[in-house]
């Protein structure tokens, strides 16, 4: 299982690199995912959802996602610039990917928050009602367009 | 009203309690509580989201802002007991003469703070940096979330002599390849990186339900065998305690049963168990007494060296021959397997050195603690009973059981609240940081005292009182969450968290199955031992039900 997350995550950071700096490797890459054997991996990683971050300072972070991602995973292989998100990687041992969702899309993620995610919630900062830790949100074909709040973080304060 | 006032509505259908109460609690910042209403999900929609985190968001900038103002007192005002010309503080801690005793630092700092307030400065102990203790959990959310992306964590400069320095052919050869115990910054994290995914992953420990359920079982039989004509355990219990936890350690890092429970003297696993218990015994001893073994081998150092070697070649052998039946098996469903498969054997073997450097002792003090807790509780006792009745209602433990099990994750937290096996976690700054309104310089050691915030009224309603419902009404009871951290916070969170969690819930759910405990001899009094647990012969009663 580990693997297989792995090797998801890594090959997807690859193809969103290549791209996104090279028209040929992508056909390529596509090439290679036609004659993957598994059908139901090729039709996740073709599906692209939009999701969208907005930060404390109101600037909006737009950018388009692979379905089965988490919004860490998306953070990551698209190198948004949101200072110390995801400090743990995804280990579910800090609060540093906090994110706030609107009501209306807290009640209609799939899955809910483990015992582990709320024990670290519990430490997150500005923790609210609709609270989840990033690393914790896969994202569906249903949360096209999500919007997430990333929450003023003790850096924001210090500067 | 230090604490977060519960703003997070848990959606957990078995679970409303949390969810209502953290909700009035809401209302109570709102309208004094008037009502908890019934359409509570409006009302707690318009619930004023910043309402108490923002108090220590003001805080923080407010402590920020003191780095430029001249209000920030220097290193040297810290209050702290005074350290001597040329013996420094050391001495404080020789036995008879210094009045501070290694066993019984809880105590020691205790008292420090009731003298000297919320960071005390231990400077002049001999051979160590100074150290700075902090009281204050606010002040331990700041450092925690200041924190860059190798955290400096001090420990053991003698197991780093061990790695570094007297066996550095076997954990210098490959690149990264020193473990996660004393290792420092970019080593620590491209190691922990590699391990992490695989032992943190909230996944990985579920897998080893079954397994270690087993483990439980064959340790409740082993209860039963030796109970003596009162039914009444052993004074050395927690030497079978300690058994379990190898036994059950050995499965998820070596993927061996490695049989402790038949263990004699002089067998392979009672040598890992002593070794073990040496090598924390010494390292209490090592650290915190005037550091000889710098200047040649003490007699207590080459103890300490022997027990290292006992137990690194004890865990090569059998990682090796798990490596072996895992290519003749294929396939890869263990932590073992995972790692070797992620990051190398090499990885493999060091990464279970350090479990079991540190999660043997570790984990078989919380039971042991937690079982004398309950022993002295028949109420817990039977509620906990009850709980677990209804979810397994008669089948075997299965992978997720335990997370409808509420009121036994509480009773661990409360118990390692209140008797926090480490008493103290610790960083060493890798920058100037002002802590308690103080500029403390980089190169300190702070030192978190958790026992002694656990059991402050100032971060939790009733401190000196046993009550895991706590953990689950919280908005009734005052908590501030960085004041009881038994795993720690962040990038170096304990990493062997999940499977520890995983093995207390599990002998802690089938012992309360099988037995009814009581205690009837002395109260214990806890000590430093090297872990803090109770002083004593842990003589309990179990009755089977």
């Amino acid at each position: 299982m580990f693997l297989k997350n792995c090797l998801r995550i890594f090959s997807s950071a690859r193809i969103r690199f290549l791209l996104n700096n090279n028209v040929k490797a992508s056909t390529f890459v596509n090439y290679k995912s036609v004659a993957s054997l598994s059908t139901s991996k090729l039709a996740l990683e073709s599906e692209k959802v939009k999701v969208t971050f907005v930060l404390n300072d109101g600037k909006r972070l737009e950018t388009v996602a692979n379905v089965g991602d988490t919004l860490l995973d998306v953070v990551v292989n698209n190198d948004l610039n949101i200072e110390g998100f995801g400090a743990c990687e995804g280990t579910v041992t800090c609060s540093t990917c906090h994110v706030i969702l609107k009501p209306e899309d807290f009640e209609r993620l799939p899955e809910e928050a483990s015992d582990e995610e709320r024990d670290m919630l519990d430490l997150a900062y500005s923790l609210t009602e609709t609270s989840r830790l990033g690393c914790q949100i896969t994202l569906t074909k249903e949360l096209d367009g999500l919007e997430v709040k990333v929450p003023e973080t003790i850096n924001d304060a210090r500067s | 009203m230090r604490n977060r006032l519960g703003v997070v509505k848990w959606r957990i259908r078995s679970l409303s309690e949390r969810k209502l109460t953290t909700s009035a609690r809401c209302f109570k910042a709102i309208d004094n509580g008037s009502e908890i209403g019934n359409n509570f999900p409006a009302r707690a929609a318009q619930c004023p989201i910043k309402v108490q985190r923002a108090r220590s968001t003001h805080a923080a900038v407010g402590t920020v802002l003191d780095t430029v103002s001249s209000a920030v007192k220097s290193w040297d005002e810290v209050p702290g007991p005074k350290p001597l010309p040329l013996l420094g503080n050391t001495w404080r801690f020789v036995p008879y003469i210094g009045g501070y005793s290694v066993e019984h630092v809880d105590k020691v700092c205790m008292s420090l703070r009731q003298k000297y307030g919320k960071c005390v400065k231990m400077a002049g102990l001999l051979g160590r940096p100074d150290m700075l203790f902090v009281f204050d959990a606010g002040e331990v959310e700041r450092v925690f979330r200041g924190e860059d992306a190798a955290p400096h964590r001090p420990s053991m400069p003698s197991l780093n002599y061990y790695k570094h320095t007297l066996r550095k052919d076997f954990f210098g050869a490959e690149q990264d390849c020193a473990g996660v115990i004393a290792v420092h910054g970019d080593s620590w994290a491209a190691f922990r990186t590699k391990v992490s995914k695989v032992a943190l992953s909230t996944s990985s420990a579920a897998q080893y339900t079954v397994p270690v359920a087993e483990v439980a079982d064959a340790f409740v039989n082993r209860i039963r065998q030796i109970r003596d004509e009162n039914l009444e355990t052993p004074g050395d219990f927690l030497n079978e305690v300690n058994k379990w936890s190898l036994e059950s350690l050995g499965l998820i890092a070596l993927d061996t049963r490695l049989g402790c429970f038949e263990s004699v003297e002089g067998s392979e696993s009672q040598r890992l168990i002593d070794a073990v218990h040496t090598f924390f015994l010494s390292v209490g001893e090592l650290e915190l007494r005037a550091p000889w073994w710098r200047i040649y081998p003490t007699a207590m150092f080459r103890r300490y060296v022997a027990a290292l070697d006992t137990i690194l070649s004890v865990t090569l052998r059998h990682v090796e021959r798990a490596l072996k039946e895992c290519e003749a098996n294929g396939g890869s469903k263990s932590l073992l397997q995972d790692l070797v498969s992620a990051a190398g054997s090499r990885v493999a073997a060091v990464a279970a050195l350090d479990l079991f450097l540190v999660g043997i002792d570790t984990t078989s003090n919380a039971v042991a603690s937690t079982l004398y807790q309950l022993a002295l509780r028949p109420e817990v006792q039977e509620r906990l009973h009850e709980e677990i009745t209804k979810v397994l209602q008669g089948r075997p433990l299965t992978p997720g059981d335990i997370n409808q099990m509420p009121y036994l994750k509480a009773c661990i937290k409360e118990v390692l609240r209140m008797f926090p096996v480490v008493i103290g976690n610790g960083r060493q700054l890798t920058k100037d940081t002002v802590i308690c309104g103080y500029n403390i310089p980089k190169g300190t050691q702070v030192i978190f005292q958790h026992y002694v915030m656990g059991n402050s009224e100032e971060y939790f309603t009733n401190a000196s009182e046993f009550r895991p419902e706590r953990w689950i009404q919280r908005s009734m009871y005052k908590h501030h969450a960085f004041a009881s951290l038994p795993f720690g916070f962040g990038k170096r969170m304990c990493l062997g968290r999940r499977f520890a969690e995983l093995e207390m819930h599990i002998v802690l759910c089938k012992i309360v199955q099988a037995f009814k405990m009581e205690y009837h001899h002395q109260p214990l009094d806890y000590h430093i031992h090297p872990m803090y647990t109770p002083d004593g012969p842990l003589r309990l009663k179990f009755i089977d039900r």
